[in-house]
């Protein structure tokens, strides 16, 4: 009985392994039958392996030999004369491949069947990509347990080296794609979105609002840059089309010092080519005019730029409010200029200017006369440590381009004074001045160094009615805002997206993207590497865009959060053009008035005469050329 | 090229030397020494070529080449070859605990030189092994060497002709404070290396260096920028980029 039984299973297992064999060498026979379709299929498979390519680039690629198919077919037709023949076409190629391969003629049977092979190898390729990519991201495939994790981080080096040659190659980043849209580099990666070659935004994308999120040296400036350079040579290819109107890019470089002096020149050469007429650059060699907001608003204004407590301070607030009221609203009209307005905090002229005007405001200026020099003091000190940046003339739309600079690293509090007073300014401008008529994308570099007394979200909230976009940038996530409700605010209100560079904690924005839903396959080990066919599926909500690949993105690397995907992009840099616009000439074109940096108080001091020769000239094309530009 | 006959300087012969060669060796000894694949980029020529070349160096006893480090074979100048380009360095193999550093600077030397406006303008690299040659017997003093000057002859066909330029690559985090101390000890340095020390930095005078020109790793980077930000005024004359590609030795090691 036993004999019977072991012989019954040796004869079982001896059947299961020849009918395996049997099936082995049907597929190899199926596989060299097929041999030019293989090739090609191994061909494609090896390129999207190397290149990190997605299945659907190889079908996009068989898609694309449709024409040559046809004009094949048409061909044997028009010889044939046979719709039977033209049906066999594919059969007769094949055996017409053989024939000549055998004859030795092996370039001309890889012609004859090519248009049938190319596309089916590259479909066969893509599927069988797929396929692997499927048992891979399922962990239902390797042979190790360990093999997933290893194939995706292999992916990405392969992707990302391919967008590096991508943005490599000259002229395959162009700024604008044909189709209008602003291209931020090439595709490394997506999760939720289309994968193209490219990442390009639509121009209305960048019409809403933005948050960007990198540290130093991650290549944010780089990224800024070619969205600004993009949004206004968009925008000013519409308004020249009549499609939309005339583009102004406001941006409030809040770092300072000597970098943001070196950026904005940068700024200026690459906006330059993307069309800006003019760039001004304030407070260095541009002014703006603070006296031209509206009574209201420039009360208002003032009194925020002044730092004052809460609790019993606040008394003292409401105090200054009235007085500034009265100085501004005075019958004779808003004061003109910083001069004018200090003047008026004077308990003698606000007596004077009043004498013949209402009771109540005659009640108000003898209880408040008392506070009327501390205040004047207050306002003083304010003004000697803003410079005469916002003492005019000039207004937004004298440029198209303004980049401010507020030193946020040296004076912070003068740096929150004047991001208000420029915020104020802008949207005064967007609501009343000849802003209505122009397309606004106000870009905030540095947020966190103005954060706390620039509450920027309320902006957020009423620029949309007002057709400005904000577009708000930090090294980290807590620099988006002093509260975290406020962060959540800002982030959630970016209607525009998210770019994640490399941060150390991307998690709160990274949970904004959402997740999806991924399979998980658990595998019995038999031995190793022998894995059992038993095991267990199951689904579960991962990430779309994930920490750990975020917080290892390298220079110039980064993710694009939108509606629920994730784009992963290299992004391409822009070279400014080699002529850099000296200080003089600049001040000579650009609006406002222009005076040398050294003369406003509140910006680092010039050069003193033992520091050295006068700024060198810009060698900034030259070292751009040898080494790439400046990271931000 | 030197001659394959066996007739070597060590034998009294003086071997023929093209000017390819001439240019080759003086770019060796200026930076010490050279991997075979960076000197096959000044030769212009391929990487097996670079290396038949420097074999005829080494037969005119001109040259020493060993892999000493990662990556290809250094090559350097012996006391002949120096001789020859008329250099009095001591004649040394490049030190192993330098060797990162010397492909870092070879680096930048050759990126500056591709580009249009270095070759338009002539300009002259005084590396640091010239400076330190200067130095003569007060090597030692505290004067920090950088690691080349870059002179732009006036008149040449570019915005900053007249100037000179210190070189720094920094492949390694130094101290912020050191960092900032070398950045102004540069930019404050009015006379030569090697020029009496009261004429080192004397008021009145203009700064010798018109900027420094820091080259960094991403290691680095970030202290060199945060030292810029230090050294006030003076930094509008520090110009900081990243290092060009493949100046990291090869396999990553430094």
């Amino acid at each position: 009985m036993i004999r019977r039984y072991l012989g019954l299973a040796v004869l079982l297992t001896g059947l299961r392994l020849l009918g395996r064999l049997i099936l082995l060498l049907a597929g190899l026979a199926a596989v060299l039958a097929a041999a030019p379709v293989s090739m090609v299929a191994v061909a494609a498979l090896v390129a999207a392996w190397l290149a990190g390519w997605p299945p659907a680039r190889l079908y996009r690629a068989a898609l694309w030999c449709l024409p040559m198919v046809a004009v094949w077919l048409a061909a044997t037709a028009a010889a044939a004369r046979s719709w039977p023949r033209v049906a066999a076409a594919p059969y007769l190629a094949w055996l017409a491949m053989w024939h000549q391969a055998a004859a030795g003629s092996v370039a001309l049977a890889a012609v004859t069947i090519a248009p049938v092979a190319v596309p089916l190898g590259l479909v066969a390729g893509g599927l069988a990509w797929s396929r692997r990519i499927y048992a891979m991201q399922t962990g239902a495939g390797g042979l190790s347990l360990t093999a997933p994790v290893a194939f995706d981080r292999r992916q990405w080096r392969h992707q990302v080296r391919a967008a590096r040659a991508r943005i490599a190659a000259p002229g395959a980043v162009p700024l604008l794609s044909r189709r209008g849209a602003v291209v931020a580099g090439a595709v490394i990666r997506t999760v939720g979105h289309r994968s193209p070659a490219l990442a390009a935004l639509p121009y209305q994308r960048l019409r809403s609002h933005q948050v960007v999120i990198g540290t130093t040296g991650t290549g944010k400036t780089t990224l800024l840059l070619r969205l600004w350079a993009g949004f206004l040579a968009r925008g000013l290819q519409r308004h020249a089309a009549g499609e939309g109107q005339r583009p102004l890019l406001v941006v409030l470089d809040c770092k300072g010092g000597a970098d943001s002096r070196r950026v904005a020149d940068r700024a200026r050469r690459v906006l330059r080519e993307a069309g800006a007429r003019s760039t001004a650059i304030w407070p260095d060699e541009a002014t703006l005019s603070l006296w031209a907001l509206p009574p209201q608003q420039l009360t208002t204004t003032l009194v925020d730029m002044i730092e004052h407590g809460s609790g019993g301070a606040a008394y003292y607030t409401d105090v200054m409010e009235a007085v500034v009221a009265l100085a501004v609203g005075a019958p004779a009209g808003p004061p003109a200029s910083t001069a004018e307005f200090l003047a008026r905090l004077d308990a003698g002229w606000l007596t004077a200017a009043y004498a013949a005007g209402r009771a109540g405001d005659a009640a108000l200026l003898r209880s408040a006369a008392g506070h009327i020099g501390d205040i004047a003091l207050r306002f003083r000190t304010l003004f000697r440590r803003l410079g005469g940046g916002l003492d005019g003339p000039g207004g937004f739309g004298d440029a198209d381009v303004w980049y401010c600079i507020l030193e946020g690293t040296s004076e912070i509090a003068v740096a929150e004074a004047q991001a208000r007073a420029l915020v104020d300014l802008l949207a005064s401008f967007a609501a009343h001045g000849r802003g209505q008529d122009r397309d606004i994308l106000l870009a905030v570099d540095e947020f966190s160094a103005v954060s706390r007394r620039l509450p920027i979200w309320q902006l957020y909230e009423r620029a949309r009615s007002l057709g400005l976009a904000v577009q708000v940038s930090a090294q980290s996530w807590p620099g988006l805002a002093a509260r975290e409700d406020e962060r959540y605010r800002i982030a959630s209100t970016a209607d525009g997206g998210i770019w994640l560079l490399r941060t150390p904690h991307p998690e709160p924005v990274t949970g904004l993207a959402g997740s999806r839903p991924v399979a998980d396959t658990s595998r019995r080990l038999r031995r190793v590497p022998v894995w059992s066919r038993q095991g267990m599926s199951r689904m579960r909500l991962a990430p779309v865009a994930d920490p750990a690949l975020i917080r290892s993105l390298g220079v110039g690397q980064a993710a694009y959060i939108y509606r629920g995907g994730v784009t992963f992009v290299q992004v391409k840099r822009l070279i400014a053009a080699p002529a850099a616009v000296t200080g003089a000439r600049a001040a000579d074109r650009t609006p406002g008035a222009a005076r040398p940096a050294a003369a406003m108080a509140g910006q680092p001091a010039g050069r003193g005469a033992g520091d050295g020769p006068a700024r060198p000239p810009d060698a900034g094309p030259l070292l751009d050329e040898a080494f790439g530009g400046e990271h931000g | 090229m030197p001659t394959r006959t066996g007739r070597t300087a060590a034998a009294g012969v003086t071997p023929h030397l093209a000017e390819r060669d001439i240019a080759g060796m003086l770019f060796t000894a200026d930076m010490y020494g050279v991997q075979l694949d960076q000197l096959a980029g000044v030769l212009g020529v391929g990487e097996p070529r670079a290396r038949a070349i420097t074999a005829g160096w080494r037969r005119a006893r001109y040259a020493e080449s060993a892999r000493i480090g990662p990556g290809p074979a250094w090559v350097w100048l012996t006391r002949p070859g120096l001789a020859a380009c008329g250099l009095r360095f001591p004649a040394t193999p490049p030190a192993l605990s330098r060797l990162a550093h010397l492909r870092a600077v070879t680096s930048v030397r050759l990126a500056l030189e591709a580009t249009a406006s270095y070759r338009a303008a002539g300009a002259f690299w005084r590396s640091e092994r010239r400076l330190r040659a200067r130095m003569g017997g007060r090597v030692g003093l505290p004067d920090h060497l950088p690691d080349a000057e870059i002179h732009w002859p006036d008149g040449a066909p570019v915005g900053w002709a007249g100037e000179c330029w210190a070189v720094e690559a920094e492949l390694t985090r130094k101290t912020l404070a050191r960092t900032a101390a070398i950045m102004r000890e540069i930019l404050t340095r009015t006379g030569d290396y090697g020029c009496p020390a009261a004429q080192a930095r004397e008021p009145g005078r203009p700064p010798r260096h018109a900027r420094v020109l820091y080259l960094c790793s991403p290691a680095a980077r970030p202290v060199v920028t945060r030292a810029r930000a230090q050294v006030g005024a003076l930094a509008e004359r520090v110009e900081i980029r990243d290092l060009p590609p493949g100046a990291a030795l090869p396999g990553g090691a430094r």
